[in-house]
């Protein structure tokens, strides 16, 4: 097979999205048969292209002079894999988004957009150069504004508007660290970036640029402080977008930041600790937000936050444990993986209740899921997968993560990393926590008032689009060495140049007691905080879910906005007012000074006479006096006389 | 081609111009078929002359024992003589349908055309003292199109762009006095410049002209001229004030700095500090003042401010590969402003808004108008696949292969400039798009895409920036050819 196969699965989404848009102008339902065929269709060419890798091709592509640079394209067993997902979810997204949307204005441009944001992302797990990253990359935030912002409502315009906003500032900042280290490397290429690195030998240098660049993803990645938006931009989109959003799109951002870390920052111990810190405090804030929030899909983005802190670890820790790294590395891979299947079953869960009830706040929804074992057990598995309860896939890649975190400790001795090990297992019990508040109110308590019959709650291809992912969890989780393994050694050669072999016992006793730990800390959080703090008893009757979080206390109201909208915008303004008019005021002074015209003297004056060249203006009675009298020529005489005298003083004395 | 051909290209659209009034067109139909024929013929001849490039300069009247006027076509005047000769075409097509409800049609024709030879003259310049000529011309020819409206503001505009302009020349003629008087007796451009020595009176000239020309380029602190002339009919602004006026600025500073002083003199000096640091400033400034401004077009005029100054930063990064940024730029700036100009008069016409608020609600009823004007924002504010996109990494990696600390910090200059762009660009496009709560919607019900002759300019527009985005390999190797002097 041609190399230039790679172009199919980047171009055909965003060729015939225009395709769709114009058939969905005639008639909409051959416009979601297409969008299926086609979401379909981008399947099938991503699982044949994995067939291929499998089978030990390597596919790579680059066209020079497209964009004036060239594109280049790779594909490799991690691309491969990971542009399998984007399709997975594309497709199941898009099946279910039929009936989600079916109320739904503006549904032409919402599949427009979706597929446009679906060939950039795709285009971006193909990349082989930070260019062509780029390129994709800020093709994929533009694009998916548009999902973020479907219901046109001030909620969503807001949190649009938020979204956009980091992204294009995130953008520029690693378009400035692109050029930066294009400056310093010579080379953008991921497969000449290692050897760049090594022959420069010094890495201080490459800090600045690194450090921008990871602004940009981390910043698509919803890491830490750049995470504003995803709280709010998540819960606002379709369901189906969110679980894009959630699931892809913060995975092309977790990319960029493996490129980093496993070609430029290779086994970098500075790198590793900053990546660490970072991840950790996504990993925590994230859960603790979550733990918080009272809305279904809220909840579900900020656990997505927390996850990606939860993969940021991970890279911390490649970066950290050097040359026995294989760990970290397989944990990071899989954890990604887990994710994104998670958070498609979970966001897909959320959309069929928003779907039926127009409504996510958890006591409004209370007890919807009670009549409806499809639905109950398809979150269940999700919440158990998240949650890393053993026998489901989270168990596999968070035990991975923590052995990781654990082989560190043996090797330095613990100190600081004892504590990040505990907020680890904290952050995963919190994980438990808030997925259990989520599971019993949705599908365990009592409703406050019967809901309303109303047939069947969701079609046979909605199902089909949460089932099948929410049977892979525990199928995936039951056999981690085949499936996940083999996965893993599928991914770990993009990571690491030279991988090493790895041999994981899934279910020792000691993984199991750290799960185990996690599990506890999440029952003890859920029944002492979550039942007691976060609900409250109203006027005798039941309890209630609150949202004790203060309002006020949101980093993006708080710094952000204040920043970028008064005190930036302020100074700007004063110093441009004052700088534009510069060159007026200038003008406007001469004009006043020097270049101050006479006056006209007033036509009807009497003493005009036509012929006059001088036209007597008329002076006052003392001037007159004055420049008339011979006493004034004999004082001009005499001031004459003294400068005279003085100058010839001044001549004599200078001698 | 003879090079009898440089003339006619320069000279029929002044004599059309200048003899359209002799005409008295009662229809306008016919006015249309004149001015059309008469713009395209240059254009074709145009074309015809870049592709078979006339050797040798074409002597028209002698001066003095050195000087001459003098036409010749380089690679440099062939960059900015085709884009001229692709966009004025376009631009006439809006006009007709514009002008309709501006009036004064064959004034405003007359100049019109008029300023098109004057233009071409400027580009095809083979001297200083022809380019200053013509320079001057274009000064004079553009005035009583920004004063065309006749009220008390655009009178005002119309003066305040006279006094900056002459003023500017006069700075630049100094320059050229100092050149004449210590270079070189016949002021003929030659790349890499004909001064030999560097002397402070030399570098103090190369300011004089740098800023002399740069008044017209609008560079901090002479860019004040621009957004006041925006009262201008929108054909003229489109045109004019994004692509044939401004461009002469920065032709002329390129010319003066690659052909006349030459970057082995300037290179390292407090000069190029000097004006390059005025430039990087003007790129962050320009797009600042875009982004407090309401109005659309002048917010539209500052960004020209701004992104002239990306050009000028490549122009003063003085190699050949910040030349070839900065010539790239020139051509896609071209091409992405006078869409967006277009766009906001097409608004104006058909709706009278001006102010951005205003537009909330309008990408329904105009959607073609719209479109194009967000595709032309994507490509300004830098979204790859499109043209701006390019320019920008070619003049970043000019600048950071040149190293530095101005140069680094213009980079960043550049960076934030595109996210200010991104905040005064897109607020309009979602405005537009994704009005809140549906505000601003009524009375828009009358509101649509104006007639062919107005939206054909869209198509053709929005269609180059797509190719020029993705397939302009071509291009950009040989503008960076003709930077490096090869053409």
């Amino acid at each position: 097979m041609s190399d230039f196969v790679l172009l199919v699965p980047v171009f055909l989404p965003m060729l015939s999205a225009a395709a769709v848009y114009l058939v969905g102008r005639r008639s909409k339902k051959a416009r979601d048969i297409l969008a299926d065929i086609l979401g379909i269709g981008e399947f099938a060419v991503c699982a044949l292209l994995l067939a291929y890798v499998c089978a030990g091709r390597v596919f790579s592509l680059e066209i020079p002079g497209v964009c004036g640079y060239g594109l280049s394209f790779k594909l490799d067993g991690f691309r491969a894999l990971y542009a399998l997902i984007a399709a997975l979810m594309w497709m199941m997204t898009t099946v279910f988004s039929r009936e989600y949307l079916a109320h739904y204005r503006n549904r032409n441009r919402y599949y427009l957009f979706t597929l446009l944001t679906c060939g950039a992302t795709v285009g971006v797990f193909l990349s082989n150069d930070f260019f062509t990253t780029f390129v994709f990359f800020e093709i994929m935030s533009f694009t998916s504004y548009v999902m973020v912002v479907q219901d046109e409502k001030p909620g969503a315009m807001r949190a649009g508007e938020t979204y956009i906003s980091v992204a294009v500032i995130g953008g520029m900042v690693m378009l400035m660290g692109l050029f930066l280290m294009e400056s310093r490397l010579g080379t953008l290429n991921f497969d000449r970036l290692h050897e760049a690195v090594t022959a420069k030998a010094d890495l201080k240098e490459l800090y600045l640029p690194g450090a921008l660049i990871l602004f940009g993803f981390g910043a698509k990645a919803g890491m830490f402080p750049l995470h504003i938006w995803l709280p709010k931009a998540h819960p606002v989109a379709p369901a189906p977008a969110s679980a894009l959003l959630s699931g892809v799109l913060t995975k092309a951002g977790i990319f960029g930041v493996l490129v980093l870390t496993g070609r430029v920052f290779l086994r970098d111990e500075i790198w590793g600790n900053a990546l660490l810190a970072l991840g950790v405090i996504t990993m925590l804030l994230g859960a603790v937000l979550a733990v918080f929030s009272v809305d279904l899909k809220r909840t579900l983005a900020c656990s997505s936050m927390s996850q990606i802190g939860f993969i940021l670890v991970g890279i911390g820790m490649q970066g950290l444990l050097g040359e026995e790294n294989m760990l970290a590395v397989w944990g990071t891979g899989l954890h990604m993986l887990s994710h994104s299947l998670i958070k498609l079953v979970l966001f897909l869960c959320a959309g069929v209740v928003y779907m039926n009830l127009h409504k996510l706040d958890l006591n409004s929804i209370r007890g919807w899921g009670r009549d409806k074992p499809l639905l109950n057990v398809c979150f269940l598995m999700g919440a158990l997968g998240i949650a890393g309860f053993p026998l489901w896939n989270g168990y596999v890649s968070k035990t991975l993560l923590h052995e990781s975190i654990v082989e560190y400790i043996g090797l330095t001795g613990g100190g600081i990393y004892r504590a990040v090990e505990w907020l680890f297992l904290l952050s995963g019990g919190l994980t438990a926590a808030y997925m259990t508040k989520l599971y019993v109110a949705v599908f365990v308590e009592k409703p406050d008032k019967p809901f309303p019959q109303t047939g069947r709650y969701m079609g046979l291809d909605s199902a089909l689009a949460i089932g099948l992912p929410a049977l892979a969890l525990p199928v995936l989780g039951l056999f981690p060495s085949p499936l996940m393994g083999g996965a893993a050694r599928l991914m770990q050669d993009f990571m690491v140049p030279d991988p090493q072999e790895v041999s994981i016992r899934w279910f020792s006793l000691t993984n199991l007691r750290g799960a185990a730990i996690s599990l506890a800390i999440g029952a003890a959080v859920y029944f002492l905080f979550i039942r007691t703090v976060l609900m409250r008893r109203e006027d005798g009757g039941r309890k209630r879910y609150v949202d004790v979080w203060p309002q006020w206390l949101d980093l993006e109201t708080l710094v952000y906005r204040p920043l970028l909208e008064k005190a930036l915008p302020f100074l700007a303004a004063l110093v441009c007012r004052v700088l534009d008019n510069l060159t007026d005021w200038a003008v406007a002074a001469l004009n006043r000074t020097l270049l101050r015209r006479k006056p006209i003297p007033p036509r009807n004056d009497g003493d005009y006479e036509p012929g006059d060249f001088t036209p007597h203006v008329r002076q006052s009675y003392t001037v007159m006096r004055i420049s008339g009298s011979i006493s004034f020529c004999l004082l001009l005489f005499g001031i004459g006389l003294c400068l005279a005298m003085g100058y010839l003083i001044f001549i004599l004395l200078t001698r | 081609m003879n090079r009898i051909f440089m003339l006619i290209a320069a000279a029929l659209p002044i004599l059309a111009g200048a003899l359209l009034p002799a005409w008295r067109f009662q229809k306008r139909r016919s006015r249309e078929i004149y001015v059309l024929s008469a713009v395209c013929a240059t254009s074709l001849i145009v074309l015809g002359l870049l592709l078979r490039r006339p050797e040798g300069a074409l002597r028209l009247i002698r001066l003095t024992r050195t000087l001459d006027i003098s036409l010749a076509i380089d690679g440099l005047s062939g960059v900015f003589a085709g884009l001229v000769a692709v966009l004025w075409p376009l631009a006439s097509l809006y006009a007709f349908e514009y002008i309709k409800h501006e009036g004064g049609d064959d004034r405003f024709f007359a100049f019109y055309t008029v300023s098109y030879g004057v233009t071409l003259g400027i580009a095809m310049s083979a001297n200083l003292i022809t380019m200053y000529l013509f320079y001057e011309l274009l000064t004079l020819a553009t005035v009583p199109l920004v004063a065309h409206t006749g009220d008390r503001r655009s009178v005002r505009a119309a003066k305040k762009y006279l006094g900056y302009s002459i003023g500017g020349a006069a700075c630049a003629f100094l320059g050229m006095m100092i050149l004449y008087v210590y270079a070189d007796q016949s002021l003929t451009f030659v790349y890499g410049g004909f001064v030999q020595e560097r002397t402070p009176l030399i570098l103090a000239g190369y300011l004089l002209t740098f800023f002399g020309f740069g008044v017209k380029a609008a560079v901090f602190p002479f860019h004040g001229w621009l957004p006041s002339a925006g009262v201008a009919p929108t054909p003229v602004t489109a045109l004019l004030h994004a692509v044939a006026v401004v461009k002469a600025g920065v032709f002329a500073v390129m010319r003066v700095t690659f052909y006349c002083f030459g970057p082995e003199v300037l290179r390292g000096t407090w000069a190029q500090e000097v004006v390059m640091a005025f430039a990087v400033f003007t790129v962050v400034f320009g797009s600042a003042m875009a982004l407090r401004e309401q109005h659309l077009k002048r917010r539209l005029a500052y960004s020209t401010v701004s992104n002239l100054s990306y050009i000028l930063f490549g122009v003063t990064l003085m190699t050949p590969a910040g030349l070839a940024g900065a010539l790239s730029h020139m051509v896609f700036h071209g091409v992405m402003k006078i869409t967006l100009f277009f766009c906001a008069g097409a608004v104006m016409y058909k709706t009278h808004r001006e102010f951005v608020p205003e537009l909330a609600g309008l990408g329904r009823y105009m959607p073609v108008t719209f479109t194009a004007f967000t595709v032309a924002s994507a490509a300004l504010v830098g979204v790859p696949l499109l043209p701006g996109f390019l320019s920008k990494w070619n003049l970043a990696t000019a600048a950071l292969a040149e190293g530095g600390v101005i140069p680094t910090l213009g980079v960043a200059a550049l960076l934030i400039s595109a996210v200010l762009t991104a905040g005064y660009l897109f607020t309009v496009v979602v405005s537009a798009f994704f009005p809140v709560n549906g505000e601003g919607s009524h009375g828009l019900e009358l509101a649509e895409d104006p007639n062919l002759y107005m939206k054909l300019p869209f198509f053709v527009l929005t269609a180059l920036m797509a190719v020029l985005g993705m397939g302009s390999k071509g291009l950009l190797t040989l503008l960076s050819r003709i930077a490096w002097g090869e053409l």
